[in-house]
């Protein structure tokens, strides 16, 4: 594998910038220093080529801007970019490119290669290993969009490189659902993860909550106040369908987890007496309760195996995260102390992140054995309602710490936070979803 | 076209953020349940960039889940405050009933046996600390305690309807403990029968 011998050569910051020729050159080249990191693999990503149509709209720079990002997002590369691209079928061209960029300090190179034929994109991407002195190409591989989703062919090329690296896909080609508005009027957003695109996925008016996807990335679960009453929906937002009512008991319908096999739903229905969490088998209808509690019960988070599930009970006083299994028995408390709430289990399965209230609410992660809390935010403002990426690599969560509710994401061990959303508005109750189909 | 330059520059790489805005308009969609009761239609932008646009035909269909029906639920915008009526208030994460608030719950009992042809709604509110699903979970259980004393103090539970607004519709939008107890609420709503 690629990502042995790259990280194992990967050196400190080396040369600082040097005198070059510019005399028959392709591209001219810098490096992005924000990373920092001696262990990242540095990339070159220069513009994309563009092998056939007209790039009216700069397509190629901004192509290679948006995989530059994402793979900058990973925290697994040091991004080294140039201007301009490099000519289409020339090979000598290229392999100067290479040489410079290697020069720069570079590690591997991505060249893509943009054809546009009618309203379709095809974006090939061709990966070299430039540690090498002969910068022989390692991978390659297309991918086609309609024009209108040209960034999808960019996250696909990142999520691609990643692969070739980690053996992983990335998770550049991914949605993140939330909650936008004031109190009393919230409406769901669906953008893309890095923020871009977000486009209304409700219109009706009242209150829409805690929107959740399913493992197929092709609907969510909502709650929605649209027939008065908390009651709980399903959306298909890429397709023509009309959402399904999945629980409209008297009471709360709140709370969906989706099973790791999507036949499934947990949720929060209180049409017992108190806040009890049930099981939904999708095909049926058949409703499976699994607590019996006098306390509140509720934020049923599956374990990836889909033998668990993490909760939030009161029953021994202040909030805390409890575990059970499927079945509702074997039940064990994971954290003492409350306030402790919104459990979401890793897609490893090894951790779970919660929500910690002191003064203000802060995120925290913990092994699944109760053991190892830690911080994951700090002394910047309110930090709840985190999800992770589909890789467990990253969370997305809200945050105040600017003055208003925005959708951060980080690393998960806490490092790398940057807001997703830059609108003015409030944006809450973050869901990123699997990798798209 | 290149671009020329004579050395090689340290750059940030700007994170490309530029949203290439635009939402195709999908037709109205339909509720698979009631009509809902504000009368709203209810449409569903696709987002840009959306999974099945790159699959070829479309994968509409699927396994409908039935629809689980409930008892009947009376709708919620009949329902108008009534000045005989007064909120009562819980303290941080509690949802049993102070004594004060009892006096005032025993005062509604008293009004609510004397108007037999009014239903009542009660809605339970929580202030804005504590986290979104757990309010929604603990506004129905002051709901609930508000609707048991009022039970036991012989006001019909079939006239009764709770429900819980979380931390979504406070009264009171200021970040002060003083906003905060008046947000931590059961709030009563009548109709006629």
């Amino acid at each position: 594998m690629v990502l042995v011998t790259f990280l194992a050569l990967a050196a400190p910051w080396s040369s600082p910038a040097q005198q070059q020729q510019g005399a028959g050159r392709a591209t001219d080249v810098w490096m992005n220093v924000t990373g920092g990191g001696s262990k990242k693999l540095n990339i070159a990503v220069p513009e994309f080529t563009i092998v056939s149509g007209i790039d009216s709209t700069g397509m190629g720079k901004v192509l290679a801007q948006v995989t530059g990002a994402d793979l900058t997002f990973s925290g697994l590369f040091s991004v080294v970019a140039g201007t301009g691209a490099i000519p289409a079928n020339n090979p000598a061209l290229l392999e100067q490119s290479w040489t410079e960029f290697a020069a720069a300090g570079a590690h591997a190179g991505l060249h893509g290669l943009l054809t546009m034929r009618g309203d379709r994109l095809e974006g090939e991407m061709r990966l070299y290993d430039l540690v090498t002195p002969e910068h022989r190409m390692i991978a390659s591989k297309k991918f086609e969009a309609p024009i209108g989703q040209a960034r999808r062919v960019a996250h696909k090329i990142a999520d691609e490189v990643v692969l070739q690296f980690t053996g992983e896909p990335g998770i550049a080609d991914t949605k993140i659902a939330y909650v936008t508005g004031p109190r009393g009027a919230k409406e769901i957003t669906i953008a893309d993860y890095d923020g871009a695109g977000p486009a209304s996925a409700t219109h009706n008016g009242s209150i829409n909550l805690t929107p959740v996807w399913s493992p197929d990335a092709r609907s969510l679960a909502y709650t929605s106040y649209k027939q008065g009453y908390p009651d709980l929906y399903r959306m298909f937002p890429f397709e023509r369908r009309p959402d399904q009512t999945l629980a409209a008991f008297i009471g709360i319908n709140t709370s969906p987890s989706f099973s790791p096999d999507g036949k499934s739903l947990a949720l929060t229905l209180s049409k017992d007496g108190n806040p009890e969490i049930y099981v939904l088998t999708l095909a049926t209808g058949t409703m499976r309760r699994l607590t019996r509690n006098a306390g509140i019960d509720t934020e049923p988070s599956w374990s990836p195996t889909g033998r668990q599930l993490a909760f939030v009970s009161d029953r021994n006083g202040a909030p805390n995260i409890f575990v059970m299994d499927a079945e509702g028995t074997s039940v064990r408390q994971l954290t003492s102390g409350g306030f402790h709430t919104q459990p979401r289990w890793s897609p490893k399965g090894d951790s779970l992140v919660y929500t910690v209230r002191q003064s203000v609410h802060d995120l925290w992660i913990v092994n699944v054995d109760g053991s190892n809390p830690r911080r994951l935010t700090n002394g910047a403002g309110n930090n709840q309602g985190a999800t992770w990426a589909p890789n467990g690599r990253h969370l997305a969560f809200q945050s105040n710490r600017n003055g208003r509710w925005q959708i951060f994401a980080m690393l998960a061990d806490g490092s790398a936070q940057e807001p997703i959303t830059r609108g003015p508005g409030e944006a809450t109750s973050p869901s990123w979803s699997p990798r798209l189909p | 076209m290149l671009t020329r330059c004579s050395h090689l520059a340290f750059s940030f790489l700007l994170v490309a953020a530029v949203a290439l805005s635009g939402c195709a308009k999908r037709p109205a969609t339909t509720q698979a349940a009631a009509p809902a009761p504000t009368g709203a239609a209810t449409s569903t932008a696709a987002p840009t960039g959306g999974p099945q646009q790159l699959q070829s035909g479309g994968a509409t269909g699927g396994t409908a889940t039935p629809a689980p029906t409930t008892t009947a639920r009376p709708a919620v915008q009949d329902f108008a405050a009534v000045a005989d009526l007064t909120d009562v208030y819980f303290d941080f994460d509690k949802y049993d009933i102070r004594p004060n608030d009892a006096k005032t719950l025993d005062a509604n009992a008293t009004w609510l046996k004397s108007n037999p042809n009014h239903l009542v709604l009660i809605e339970g509110h929580c202030d804005e600390r504590g986290t979104n699903e757990y309010n929604l979970a603990l506004g129905e259980r002051r709901a609930k305690s508000t609707m048991n004393y009022l039970v036991s103090q012989g006001v019909q539970a079939n006239r009764i309807t709770i429900i819980s607004y979380g931390e979504e519709r406070p009264q009171c939008t200021e970040h002060t403990e003083s906003c905060w107890a008046k947000n931590r609420r059961a709030h009563f709503l009548v109709k006629p029968r």
